[in-house]
């Protein structure tokens, strides 16, 4: 068993009411395409609260280095994320970000203990090496870091340029590996794994990166002037400063090529043109780099390649030629096809070649090398052909992201866990299945739109001239609002039991997204992957049959209560009021988020995850408790559910009903629903808080009279 | 289905005064269909109750609440056998016929309705139920094009429509449809507009027996369950 790593993944249960038995949710898209399987949804909603120290634990228990995550990961979840089929995918990466700042991650500490005998030694640095290094630590054994450079963190360090991501983000994660223990070796370089195990090693994991550019091929290349991508960056990010002339040329369209052009643009390039040569569909760097890069002022020249590079007088001469596309290639992409006599002479001081890296692994290694020189490794058990011998990252895949070389750590050390224990590797047990399937058209339909709110960036004058980082962190407002938007696939409602359904079709009646239907042997279904989980559905249905399958909110909810209750005995007010307030609006983040915990005399504030889920049994229940009044509070127009309003009136009148039958004043019991700006919810609420200490007083008076 | 409705707070209250020991008893099927006794009812009531004896100061009610897939059969209530001993009184939100089959299997134990059984219909619109049959013993749908004039004409006429029709509406609610307007128009539908021209003579409701009983099988027992 893989135990600490798959403990340190599961470890995490914010609500301790939940009941691992009853959560049938299902992984959402964006946890299947993260590498790390990161509880992307947990954290999201915990944004969406602004409870940001639970989502910077949720974040941490998954993911070994979140910060650089947050700074540089090229978010395969938002690409499958399910909103964009409405709008735009949340912004997780952003949102991810937002709660390490303002949850603290800066006083995270790590520790380990060394539990086990066997040393392990990782050579290389990289996300791989240092995650392996993390989780290995985590399950107790000495580790040590072989690193060639003078400073931890591989591509991290040299690679990606520092206005992506801070080196001070970077030395911290490196501190936490030595606060745990991890022995590192920088300025040496591996040539011989034999020396490795006669020094005592009993595994080792080879993480060498990917750091030999590939050529171009063509005449001139050797040319003073000719750089290579990864040696450029390297040279920059180690602290050289290259003189580079007025106008550079970078050839290629990855990711390393338009980091190339903005550093150049950075290092005080009059002009960087980037040539690439297909079009910009087809470019594999990320779209928001390119959009940034565009923005600082760096050209793009697409459907053009070098053919030839010639130096005179001191500058280069290349001759490019320009392409057509053609059919697609066994990589989906269409392949360009020089366009004859097209040909003509660009005048450059510099020519910057990134179009792509390949690993570059000593002989002395003997482990066998597969395709584009990458090490050949057993996908389950990541061994390579010698014994003990692991291999991961970009030296397996070719250069790859930094969440996959983190991936690739984490699960090497829990192989050389498994090698060490002498196991069986056992491939991770994941009891949840996926939630798979597009959102239907009727199903989109109904959803509200809400634009992607994208974090504040420095102006492009701003930031092309040094390498302060570009991307700010999002405000409280922003970032909840954002996260709000998040769909909660795999949450959703289930008719949890079939034998109390009185297939009534309630549910199908009252649902606004049209997600239950009646199936043709005359059952009610509520497929799991269109339902949005806004839980009218669970409140409304006479059998109590429904339930989300995260169901933790109406036992949340009357635990809440009776905590009030105790509290609210033990401090003696005269009048108590209940409120079931939204914890994604107002009384989360908003301007009456210091209503929770009695901060307002009197005033108690159940939160509750959407006022939808409060049901009458609730609000009797805090009337029987003893509050003099109750009301319920929503986010508003804020919010991202439709219909909640209307079921919450429907719900509020039959408890006045009840209440006046009683012999109470209906009054007591009141929903605000916050809408218009110019609103003064506190005001609003003033005036409920003093009409229902009339009614305590004309009860008390009418008691008095009584006696 | 069969369409009820909740007594009032203040008749259940009196209704149990009596009792201590109240259980609250649901019914799975037509009473949680009609928004009148499903567990979310029983829970509803139960709640009601408990703050209605708190804010009163009166009472000294225990209550416990349970709600059977269907109360109209013994086996169902079988299953409460074990759970009677400590009760004083059962509370059922089943329709009519749950509360007497409560009766006959609890002999020594009260039975007290908490609903008002009010009619055989259809769910219009979520909350919102409509009357659709009499249960006279005697259907005629196939000469009124599928509509009942018993229950859906105010005076239950066989031979409309009659003379207090206005625009399609009646004249004793001008929100209601005139039943015998909907019967000829369907019935024009289906072109068989001369079903209108046919006399159907007058029904004596008073010679159906009650009460009434149904069997189906084809070998009876004699003297098994008379009554």
């Amino acid at each position: 068993m893989d135990s600490a790593i798959t403990d340190n993944n599961q470890g995490y249960q914010v609500d301790r009411t939940e009941k691992p038995s009853l959560n049938h949710s299902l992984m959402p898209p964006c946890q299947v395409a993260c590498p790390l399987h990161m509880e992307i949804r947990e954290y999201i909603d915990l944004v969406a609260q602004g409870r940001t120290m639970e989502a910077l634990q949720v974040i941490r228990s998954g993911n070994p280095f979140p910060s650089i995550c947050a700074y540089v990961c090229t978010h395969p979840c938002e690409d499958a994320c399910r909103r964009s089929q409405i709008d735009k995918p949340i912004a997780i990466r952003a949102s991810k970000r937002f709660a390490l700042e303002f949850g603290g991650d800066r006083m995270i500490q790590a520790e380990a203990e060394t539990t086990q005998q066997e040393r392990v030694a990782i050579v290389g640095s990289g996300p791989a090496g240092m995650a392996c290094a993390h989780y290995l630590r985590k399950l107790g054994y000495p580790v040590a870091i072989f690193e060639a450079h003078s400073e931890l963190g591989g591509m991290l360090r040299v690679g990606i340029p520092q206005y992506r991501l801070p080196r001070e983000v970077l030395d911290t994660e490196v501190q936490r590996l030595t606060q745990m223990g991890v022995e590192i070796m920088t300025n040496t370089r591996v040539v011989s794994l034999d020396l490795l195990f006669d020094m005592g090693y009993k595994a080792i994991f080879v993480t060498i990166g990917a750091h030999q550019s590939l050529r171009m091929g063509i005449e001139g290349e050797q040319s003073t002037g000719v750089i290579d991508g990864a040696t450029f960056l390297r040279e920059v990010n180690l602290g050289l400063k290259p003189s580079l002339g007025e106008k550079v040329a970078v050839v290629g369209g990855g990711n390393v090529a338009i980091d190339a052009a903005r550093t150049a643009l950075r290092l005080g390039a009059d002009r960087v043109n980037v040539l690439y040569r297909r079009s910009r569909a087809e470019m594999p760097a990320d779209h928001t780099e390119v959009e940034q890069a565009l923005e600082e002022g760096v050209e793009i020249m697409f459907l053009v390649t070098p053919t030839r590079i010639e130096r005179r007088n001191g500058r280069l001469s290349v001759t490019c030629i320009r392409m057509e596309l053609g059919d697609a290639d066994d990589s989906g992409r269409r392949q360009p096809i020089p366009v004859e006599n097209s040909e003509f002479d660009e005048e450059f001081d510099t020519l910057i070649a990134a179009i792509g890296q390949v690993p570059q692994t000593p002989g002395d290694f003997r482990v066998g090398i597969g395709r584009g020189s990458t090490i050949e490794v057993d996908p389950v058990t990541l061994t390579t052909n010698r014994p003990g011998v692991f291999a991961g990252g970009d030296a397996v895949t070719g250069p790859a992201t930094v969440v996959h070389a983190l991936a690739a750590g984490k699960l090497a050390a829990s192989r050389i866990d498994d090698y060490l224990r002498h196991r069986y590797p056992l491939t991770r047990e994941e009891t949840r299945g996926n939630l798979t399937g597009d959102l239907l058209p009727e199903t989109v339909d109904m959803i509200r739109k809400v634009g992607r709110l994208e974090p504040p960036v420095l102006s492009p004058e701003a930031r092309a001239v040094d390498f302060k980082p570009v991307e700010l962190v999002y405000d409280w407002e922003t970032a909840t609002n954002e996260a709000r938007r998040c769909l909660r696939c795999g949450v959703g409602a289930e008719i949890l039991f079939q034998d109390k359904c009185a297939t009534c079709l309630t549910c199908l009646r009252v649902c606004h997204y049209h997600v239950p239907y009646l199936d043709a042997s005359g059952t009610i279904q509520i497929p799991v992957d269109q339902c949005q989980a806004c839980g009218i559905c669970v409140a409304e249905c006479p059998a109590k049959a429904i339930t989300l399958r995260k169901p933790y909110d109406r036992r949340h909810i009357t635990e809440e209560l009776d905590h009030i209750f105790k509290s609210a005995a033990e401090s003696k007010l005269e009048t108590l009021i209940i409120g079931f307030c939204c914890q994604y609006g107002l009384f989360g983040t908003g301007t009456l988020a210091s209503l929770w915990r009695g901060a307002k005399a009197g005033v108690w504030v159940v939160p509750v995850l959407c006022m939808a889920k409060v049901e009458g049994d609730h609000l009797l229940r805090a009337f029987e408790m003893g509050a003099e009044g109750v009301f319920i509070a929503g986010c508003g127009e804020q919010c991202a559910r439709e219909n909640t309003e209307f079921w919450v009136r429907q719900r509020v009148e039959k408890v006045r009903k009840t209440l006046a039958q009683i012999g109470l004043e209906p009054e007591r019991l009141q929903a605000f629903v916050p809408g218009a700006v110019d609103e003064d919810p506190a005001g609003e609420l003033d005036k409920f808080v003093e009409k229902v200490g009339g009614f305590y007083l004309a009860s008390l008076v009418t008691q008095e009279v009584k006696s | 289905m069969i369409v009820a409705e909740q007594k009032p707070l203040e008749e259940i209250r009196r209704m149990i005064t009596p009792y201590n020991r109240v259980l609250i008893l649901g019914c799975g099927t037509c009473m949680t269909v009609c928004d009148a006794g499903g567990e979310r009812e029983v829970s509803f009531l139960h709640n009601a109750l408990r703050l209605a004896q708190v804010k009163s100061g009166t009472g000294n009610h225990t209550f416990s609440e349970y709600t059977l897939k269907r109360q109209c059969d013994t086996e169902f209530l079988d299953l409460l056998a074990g759970r009677t001993y400590d009760l004083d009184a059962i509370l059922s939100l089943g329709c009519g016929i749950g509360v007497q089959t409560i009766a006959e299997r609890f002999p020594g134990l009260p039975a007290l309705p908490g609903v008002n059984t009010s009619f055989m219909g259809v769910t219009k619109e979520s909350g919102v139920w409509d009357e659709r049959c009499a249960a006279c013993g005697d259907c005629r749908l196939e000469e009124t094009a599928g509509i009942c004039p018993i229950t859906r004409c105010t005076k239950g006429i066989l031979n409309g429509p009659c003379a207090g029709t206005k625009n399609g509406k009646c004249e004793a609610n001008q929100d209601m449809d005139c039943a015998w307007i909907l019967i000829y128009k369907r019935l024009e539908q289906l072109q068989q507009l001369e079903k209108m021209r046919r006399y159907y003579p007058l029904r004596n409701f008073g010679t159906i027996p009650r009460p009434k009983r149904i069997v189906s099988k084809a070998v009876t027992a004699i003297g098994v369950n008379d009554g």
